[in-house]
């Protein structure tokens, strides 16, 4: 899958829609078996004071809970949060799943602990962007407002 | 993919297309079109084959809504063993909005059983403060659920309090949730939303204390003119009461088909009234600076600024609806694929 999310943000800023009427709606989930569920609460409660809506799944979620979760709310982007080792596994599911549910157009973003030598795997299989540990909130609010309907520009507005 | 396709998706029963046509009438675009194009009198289709019931619960922050509402989802899943099994339900989870940011964080499905099933479907909803504790458009957006054909809609609004007594006019059955120590015993007579409770709930059963607020609310309840709503003594954590609770809520009187929908009729003016006022706002209409100019100069009076008000948003009809049309885009009027 080609990168969606090219380094500047200029270029795919300028093909979306002009009318935007909304700030983006956010998933966020932990997936596995993993309770360290302080760094996405920071990140939830940093993106509704952007303005954002934040749908909080919670821990221990399943990869096809978080799915059903996006489809059902009608979400732009979902956040996974993963400090358990297992990113490799439950991310590729999650994708895998968004893709099979007809979900291509909702973007993805990972945080947590994830080895470097990880990332550019997973952006490789279709993640936008891992915020790792010590990212500054507002570089995440930025990354969304700049691409609040998640990857696809064709989506439905009425 | 415009709103015609989504609704032929919503017909042939498309999840997504549900989503995704909530998310429009949330925010209130299309919403006519769409509504004009739903079954007038759908029926559940997914379980009971019987009209949605709408069941709202409302009660205080933390009184535990959410984990009921959770509950009462087990309860009337075919897995469930606390009521007729196998009835569709849909969710809509009220959360406040920020009066700052425009934000909100949406945490009641966090409490609600996650593992996907086609029977359930749970939409969490910003709510902005000053709105009865209910999102904005919450009576199309049931109508939508119903038209889908879930067979129990259940609408939690937002941890509210007093006086936060509007959902009665859009659902079946209020059902109010209170809680172990939440005050002395003129709490209850004071007037508001015990009024509209069709079915009371001491929740949190399991805490010291429960006894004596039911002891307390029926005691008020005695006192009453109108026949005392039943009350329950409900554990979400132990499940005590659960069964008798829904039991007692399905077997409830439709009441929105009994009513004369006058009520909608004045909803629906009013919503309309709300569509045009922030098309001529965000058009930045001529006649509107006017008038919003010669207001805050003193020049009328608000009463008088008001009823100018109203006759301006009355003249809009049909041109300023058309307009809104075709500037919508070659999808907005024409049905297309």
């Amino acid at each position: 899958m080609p990168a969606r999310f090219p380094g500047t943000t200029t270029d795919s800023h300028s093909r979306r829609p002009m009318t935007v009427p909304r700030p983006p709606r956010v998933v966020l989930a932990k997936v596995g078996l993993d309770g360290h569920d302080r760094g996405i609460k920071v990140v939830a409660r940093a993106l509704r004071d952007a303005g954002m809506e934040v749908i909080y799944a919670g821990l221990w979620q399943t990869p096809e809970a978080v799915v059903r979760a996006v489809a059902d709310e009608d979400a732009d982007w979902v956040g996974l949060s993963l400090l358990s080792g297992a990113h490799m596994t439950l991310v590729p599911r999650v994708l895998q799943l968004l893709r099979d549910a007809g979900l291509d157009h909702v973007g993805v973003l990972v945080g947590g602990i994830i080895p470097e030598d990880d990332v550019p795997q997973l952006l490789a299989l279709g993640v936008a962007r891992v915020f790792g540990p010590g990212t500054p909130l507002p570089e995440i609010v930025a990354f969304l407002n700049q691409h609040p309907l998640g990857g696809d520009a064709e989506r439905c507005l009425g | 993919m415009s709103w015609v396709t989504l609704l032929e998706r919503f017909r042939r029963g498309d999840r997504l297309a549900l989503s995704r046509l909530l998310s429009l009438l949330a925010r209130g675009e299309r919403s006519d079109e769409i509504l004009g194009r739903l079954d007038p009198t759908p029926r559940g289709t997914r379980g009971s084959g019987s009209p949605a019931r709408v069941v709202a619960l409302t009660g205080g922050v933390g009184v535990g809504k959410s984990s009921l509402t959770g509950k009462l989802i087990e309860a009337v899943r075919p897995a469930g063993t606390g009521g007729p099994p196998g009835l569709s339900v849909a969710v809509l989870a009220c959360d406040p909005q920020s009066p700052l940011s425009g934000g909100a964080l949406l945490g009641d499905r966090f409490r609600m059983p996650s593992q996907p099933d086609d029977g359930v479907f749970i939409r969490s909803l910003a709510t902005p403060g000053g709105q009865g504790a209910l999102a904005e458009h919450l009576d199309h957006m049931i109508r939508l659920l119903e038209a889908f054909g879930f067979d129990l809609i259940l609408v939690e609004t937002v941890g509210a309090g007093q006086g936060d007594t509007s959902v009665r006019d859009l659902v079946d059955v209020v059902v109010l949730l209170l809680q172990p120590e939440t005050g002395d015993d003129l709490q209850w007579e004071k007037a508001g939303v015990l009024e509209v409770a069709d079915l009371i709930v001491v929740h949190k059963a399991d805490l010291p204390g429960a006894a004596n607020v039911e002891a307390q609310v029926r005691s008020m309840l005695a006192l009453g003119g109108r026949d005392a709503p039943p009350v329950f003594r409900v554990s979400a954590r132990t499940g005590a009461g659960i069964a008798e609770l829904l039991d007692t809520l399905l077997a409830q009187p439709l009441r929105r088909k009994e009513c004369d929908r006058a009520d909608d009729l004045l909803r629906l003016a009013r919503d309309t009234l709300t569509t045009r006022f922030s098309r001529a706002r965000t058009a930045q209409d001529a006649e509107l600076q006017g008038l919003l100019g010669r207001w805050q100069r003193g020049e009328l009076s608000a009463a008088q600024a008001a009823s100018e008000l109203l006759r301006l948003l009355a003249q809009q009809q049909g041109s300023g609806v058309r307009d809104q049309g075709s500037a919508g885009g070659p999808s907005s009027l024409t049905p297309d694929s």
